[in-house]
């Protein structure tokens, strides 16, 4: 234990770490902000009554939730491409990959949200009148979102740790760019706690705000 | 989309993806058992009243649950050995990083199932005049095994599909020898594909497997 650690590499090179921190919030923030538009669309999917939409939105659900994110995102940089015959940027691939990843996990969230609301409310929304997506927008809607809100934060939690696994199709996000300073200085110990705090710092308002939000989803049920 | 597939050179390197598969699945048990003792150990020191235990195993639990599982890898694989100026393996860094990681996410299944138990129940124990260790044993840890069980399957497939992060470090993983089949073959969309549906055959047969233990064991509720 006589290593005497030196973070003044980490403060040197902190717009490096910067850049690549901008790079995993523009993979992070869309692909949340896409993923919940493609789950709210596949759960509808997945609700129909109509075969041909539910089972082909089951397997896709199944798929995602069932592999590694990380083949996933290798299979979308590496294979998708030669099946498609346009070559994908990293960042691309990245993308694709993490918001069809997170477009199956909040189907099942909107899923389990809708069920869990009465089917009495809808068949009475209905019988005043109401269109099936007015009462899921004016009725349904409201009540799962905020019932499903400690669930949504906790996936923004995992796709922001997901993000980093973009690393190793060399997006150049915070940890690419970590890996990097730590092999051009042969600071390891320093650039990747400096890191790991780093990620800490970004995702831990979000792991405490879906702790308040259970609490007080508990006391008011 | 002209492509034609061609599985041909992927299956007669079949063998290579099978030691990949097994080496995949014995990470996992291995990170799981040793998860287990991890999470033990800092569950214990969580809920201990003395603050010199429970405040650093509450750290912990909270770094670890809020950082990603790639820094993990990296750190325990590049920054450990520096510190400690030993050089550690693949295989040992992947099962640090593994066994670490599920401990502190374990830990909070532990401690979320003894909390759960109300109240009134630790205290007619103490009112009996069982000891703190006797309370445990006879009255709480039998009841909260029950209400575990399901969160740690779950974090149990979560570890199963973070196993192939061990790849990043070269340990000789179902997705590693997948590269090295695709350095040899250069078909990239076979290999990922063929690797991607044994992945699914692993998490989908485990987590069959997991629901019928989940069945037995919460059984007398």
């Amino acid at each position: 234990m006589n290593y005497s650690p030196d973070f003044s590499v980490v403060l040197d090179n902190w717009p490096v770490l910067a850049r690549g921190l901008w790079v995993t919030i523009q993979i992070w923030l869309p692909s949340i902000a896409l993923g919940l538009i493609g789950g709210f669309l596949i759960s509808q999917a997945r609700l129909s009554s109509r075969r041909w939409l539910s089972i082909p939105s089951l397997v896709y659900v199944e798929l995602f939730r069932d592999t590694p994110v990380l083949i996933q995102l290798i299979w979308f940089f590496y294979a998708f491409p030669i099946l498609i015959g346009v070559q994908l940027t990293p960042f691309t691939a990245a993308l694709l990959g993490l918001t069809l990843n997170t477009t199956a996990y909040s189907a099942e969230i909107f899923r389990g949200g809708i069920k869990s609301i009465h089917r009495g409310q809808m068949e009475g929304a209905k019988a005043i009148g109401m269109t099936h997506a007015q009462a899921m927008r004016r009725v349904i809607l409201p009540q799962v979102i905020k019932r499903m809100l400690p669930a949504f934060t906790n996936r923004m939690i995992e796709v922001a740790k997901m993000s980093s696994l973009a690393s190793v199709i060399s997006v150049h996000e915070l940890m690419y760019q970590g890996r990097l300073l730590s092999s051009t200085y042969y600071r390891p110990f320093e650039i990747l706690t400096a890191v790991a705090f780093i990620y800490f710092v970004l995702i831990y308002p979000g792991t405490f705000l879906a702790g308040r939000l259970e609490k007080r989803l508990a006391r008011s049920s | 989309m002209d492509y034609s597939w061609d599985f041909g050179p992927v299956i007669a390197r079949f063998d290579m993806l099978a030691i990949g598969f097994l080496n995949t699945i014995k990470i996992a048990i291995v990170s799981i058992l040793l998860g287990v003792v991890v999470g033990l150990v800092l569950v214990l020191m969580r809920l201990s009243p003395r603050k010199w235990l429970s405040w650093p195993a509450a750290i912990f639990i909270e770094f670890y649950r809020n950082t990603p599982p790639i820094v993990h890898f990296f750190w325990f694989f590049y920054a450990l050995p520096v510190l400690l100026s030993v050089s550690l393996d693949p295989y040992v860094a992947a099962v640090l990083a593994l066994s670490t990681q599920s401990g502190a996410f374990y830990a909070e299944v532990f401690r979320g199932g003894i909390v759960s138990i109300e109240r009134g129940q630790w205290e007619g124990a103490r009112a009996l005049g069982m000891t703190h260790a006797a309370l445990m044993r006879r009255i709480i840890v039998p009841q909260a095994i029950s209400r575990m069980v399901p969160p740690f399957i779950e974090r149990s497939f979560e570890l199963l599909k973070t196993t192939a992060l061990a790849s990043t470090l070269a340990y000789a993983d179902l997705l590693y020898q997948a590269m090295m089949v695709n350095a040899e073959t250069f078909r990239p969309l076979e290999v990922y594909t063929t690797i991607a549906l044994m992945y699914l055959v692993l998490l989908v047969t485990a987590s069959q497997l997991a629901r019928l233990a989940e069945a037995r064991l919460t059984a007398y509720q």
